[in-house]
């Protein structure tokens, strides 16, 4: 099998993981909802069936020290998010603990579902590495006690049918969780993975439609107007708010930082300023590719964007050459002209290399794109069509 | 096989259709091995041989109504089927022996339902295995129990079956809202992309005609090497390879005529109008799927900033930590908007640049709240006419 395809843009990377940790911290609360519901409906239990305080309150102990930590990693988390991820890997260590510790004070064949319940729970991070724990703890829990501790699932009607049924019903049980786990998690990747790829897009979209628009129109923004314009703003706010001019330090410096000048210079000029000022600052230039520039930009866009009930789920957003409803042939034509124009190029978008190509189309996700037979004969065949596609733009061959 | 894997291994990289796919294929995997065991199960169970044979043929079938399905490539119809033929083996464990494991397939059916990640099929299938559930232990709680079980253990029973299902419902109900809102907003962000790619094209158009470059479509050696290049594929795919130069041809006329006129046109077939359509969007004469592809296929090759972790940031109150700055960004955003163009005009020219009344009316918009706090446009809104005289339109 190949090795896993790498990210588009590897950018998107942190803001993935930042999006995950974000949602990951929503998870948490519904997990601490469910272990106060499993410390109630316990407690309640034995409290009325008069099992001994030892045992009560140990067990209470042990959901209030789950409980608190998850409260504790929460509120660290908004420090350092490797708290939250902290959190999910001790919860899932914590609610096994704690199933096994209610199977072995019961001792009944009811309880064994506690661990699927504790596998649930798990289930909730959608997280390959608790599912890992999840998976071991959940096997090694139950060979174990089938195997020493058999009394504990002995019922009425115990024979070698039902207990070799019971042995690959739950092994048919925990692959069908594996699995159903794994995939899901990787679903998941797929929205964030959308998102941030989006994101990425944009970005670089912005950047080329600033430079097609300079190339195609040789504007440039007027720099001077807009710092003219920016003073004039500055000193009638102050006068109208009864202060002295409060921005034009702030003018000053941006006029340096937008004419290039090096930091050392400016903060010669600007004592007060130190070089993270700078850096902060840089974010409010708004010529060429400028943050400042882009959010203006995207300002004027996202009104109006109007998105239907119906385009959410829609298979038509995403933008593929493997669409269902086509056919092979178009699927394949698709492919050919997507590969035909990289070659080519055109105005604003130099002609790619074979090794770019490839490696874009291959080795990234850029592979799910197209349908996976057009994507084995590219694969086997690269040199062929890069010979077919040199043939065609030869000199002499369009003539 | 190995493909299917590949696919398996890179599920976050397909879309929904495709993962939903994939997880029938493996659904279907599943019950073909606990059939096949079933067969072996059934010898203790308490049914007639007839009612035995008459049941594993109707799996046997089953099992050939859903590969036809994923075959035709009706995948929610073989999703249902899954569901059913799990839930009807689940009965025929439960009917048919009084054994502990039979009970196991409530979680098993659950399993595989929740696979799904379709609330409306968890809500329902999910109800009735639950319901069920809960009526074969009360019905065969006298097995169930071990000879000295905790008090109540037959409600510990049911209440761990209602809290698995419980769980998993809260847990498909979340993953609903949250992948609907994801999905939100990837929709609305493709369609901000698309209205940044309609000014490059149109600029790259410009570029392209002062260079008296030829479009694609026109181009003989582009359209001879696609047509090389689709011939060679599809020879690989298939016996022939020549039958695939008529579709190109329908697709070179698209450019030609346009779409419209070719599902007008009464001499062509229903089926050759229905390939225009899906070929419509694979055009290059305006911003269609394939031209937004190449858009961003090509922006991986071009330079851009060093990643800094507010890459795609876009809020003055956290780009601008200061008041003063934040002041100073929201004047230099007025007169962007103000001056520059930012629309297409009435003639189609990217030429339209904002009045201060739609400026105000934008700061004003719920869309606002990504770039701008509610202090910032109160701001704005206390000084609206200090920025329209000093920041307004030049001339």
């Amino acid at each position: 099998m190949k090795r896993e395809p790498a990210r588009v843009f590897p950018e998107i990377e942190e803001y993935r993981e930042m999006l995950e940790i974000k949602h990951l911290r929503a998870k948490n609360h519904f997990v601490i909802l469910l272990l106060a519901v499993g410390a109630a409906l316990t407690i309640l239990y034995m409290a009325f069936t008069d099992y001994a305080i030892g045992y009560i309150l140990s067990l209470l102990i042990a959901f209030l020290a789950l409980i608190l930590m998850n409260l504790t990693c929460l509120a660290y988390g908004r420090e350092n998010i490797r708290f939250n991820q902290l959190n999910k890997y001790v919860t899932t260590f914590g609610v096994f603990a704690v199933a096994v510790a209610m199977l072995f004070i019961f001792q009944s064949p009811s309880m064994l579902s506690l661990l699927f319940i504790a596998y649930a729970l798990a289930a909730f991070y959608q997280d390959r590495k608790v599912m890992l724990i999840s998976n071991v703890s959940l096997l090694f829990t139950f060979l174990a006690l089938m195997t020493n501790f058999r009394v504990f699932f002995t019922v009425e009607n115990a024979s070698a049918e039902n207990d070799f049924g019971l042995y690959f019903f739950v092994i048919v049980f925990i692959s069908l969780l594996t699995i159903s786990q794994y995939i899901m998690i990787k679903q998941k990747g797929f929205f964030y993975n959308q998102i941030a790829i989006s994101r990425e897009t944009e970005f670089r979209n912005i950047d080329f439609m600033i430079d097609a628009c300079e190339k195609s129109t040789g504007a440039k923004i007027d720099t001077k107007g807009y710092f003219a314009a920016a003073e004039s703003f500055a000193k009638a706010l102050s006068a109208k708010i009864g202060v002295d001019d409060a921005f034009a330090g702030k003018l000053a410096v941006l006029k340096d930082l937008e004419a290039g000048t090096k930091y050392e210079v400016i903060l010669a000029k600007h004592p007060d300023y130190a070089v993270g000022d700078l850096d902060r600052m840089s974010e409010l230039l708004f010529t060429g590719r400028h943050k400042l520039r882009k959010v203006a930009i995207k300002m004027s866009r996202v009104r109006g964007v109007d998105v239907h009930k119906r385009e959410i789920f829609s298979e038509t957003q995403f933008k593929t050459f493997n669409h269902p409803s086509d056919t092979l042939e178009i699927k394949i034509i698709a492919f050919a002209v997507f590969y035909a124009a990289l070659k080519r190029g055109s105005a604003g978008m130099r002609p790619l290399t074979e090794s770019e190509i490839y490696d874009a189309i291959v080795h990234t996700d850029y592979y799910f794109y197209n349908d996976p037979a057009v994507m084995r004969i590219y694969r086997e065949n690269n040199a062929v069509f890069d010979a077919i596609v040199k043939d065609a733009f030869a000199p002499e061959a369009g003539k | 096989m190995m493909n299917f894997l590949r696919r398996v291994v890179n599920t976050d990289f397909l879309p929904m259709n495709e993962v939903r796919k994939i997880k029938v294929v493996i659904v279907m995997a599943f019950l073909l091995i606990v059939t096949a065991a079933t067969i072996g199960f059934a010898f203790f169970f308490d049914y007639t041989n007839a009612v035995k044979i008459v049941v594993m043929a109707v799996f046997l079938f089953g099992a050939g109504l859903i590969y036809l399905l994923i075959r035709f490539n009706r995948i929610m119809a073989a999703i249902h089927v899954t569901i059913v033929y799990t839930i009807a083996l689940t009965m025929f464990y439960t009917q048919g022996t009084d054994s502990f494991y039979a009970y196991l397939f409530f979680y098993i059916s659950l399993t595989v339902i929740v696979f799904y990640q379709e609330l409306y099929i968890f809500l329902s299938y999910g109800t009735i295995v639950v319901g069920y559930g809960v009526f074969y232990i009360w019905i065969h709680r006298a097995n169930l129990v071990a000879p000295d079980d905790i008090p109540g253990s037959v409600y510990a029973y049911i209440v761990l079956l209602v809290l698995f299902y419980l769980i998993f419902l809260l847990q498909s109900m979340h993953n609903e809202k949250l992948y609907t809102d994801l999905n939100l907003e990837w929709v609305k962000l493709n369609q901000v992309i698309g209205s940044y790619q309609d000014f490059t094209l149109f600029h790259l158009e410009e570029i392209r005609k002062k260079n008296k470059g030829v479009p694609f479509y026109e181009d003989r050696a582009f359209r001879k090497a696609v047509d090389e290049l689709s011939v060679f594929v599809c020879e690989q795919l298939k016996d022939k390879g020549k039958e695939i130069t008529n579709v190109l041809d329908l697709y070179i006329y698209i450019h030609e005529r346009g779409l419209a006129k070719i599902i007008e046109n009464e001499e062509l077939s229903v089926a050759t109008k229905k390939i225009a359509n899906r070929l419509d969007k694979y055009l290059l004469n305006r911003r269609t799927d394939m031209v937004s592809i190449l858009m961003n296929f090509f922006t991986r090759f071009r330079t851009t900033d060093d990643y800094r972790p507010n890459r795609y940031e876009y809020h003055l109150g956290r780009l601008a930590p200061a008041t003063a700055e934040q002041v100073v960004a929201i004047a230099f955003v007025y007169r962007y908007l103000a001056n520059e163009p930012t629309a297409f005009d009435r003639y189609g020219q990217p030429d339209r640049i904002m009045s201060h009344e739609e400026i105000c009316q934008l700061f004003a918009a719920p869309e606002m709240e990504e770039f701008l706090s509610d202090g910032q446009i109160a701001f704005f809104k206390e000084n609206a006419e200090l920025f329209r005289d000093h920041l307004g339109r030049k001339g």
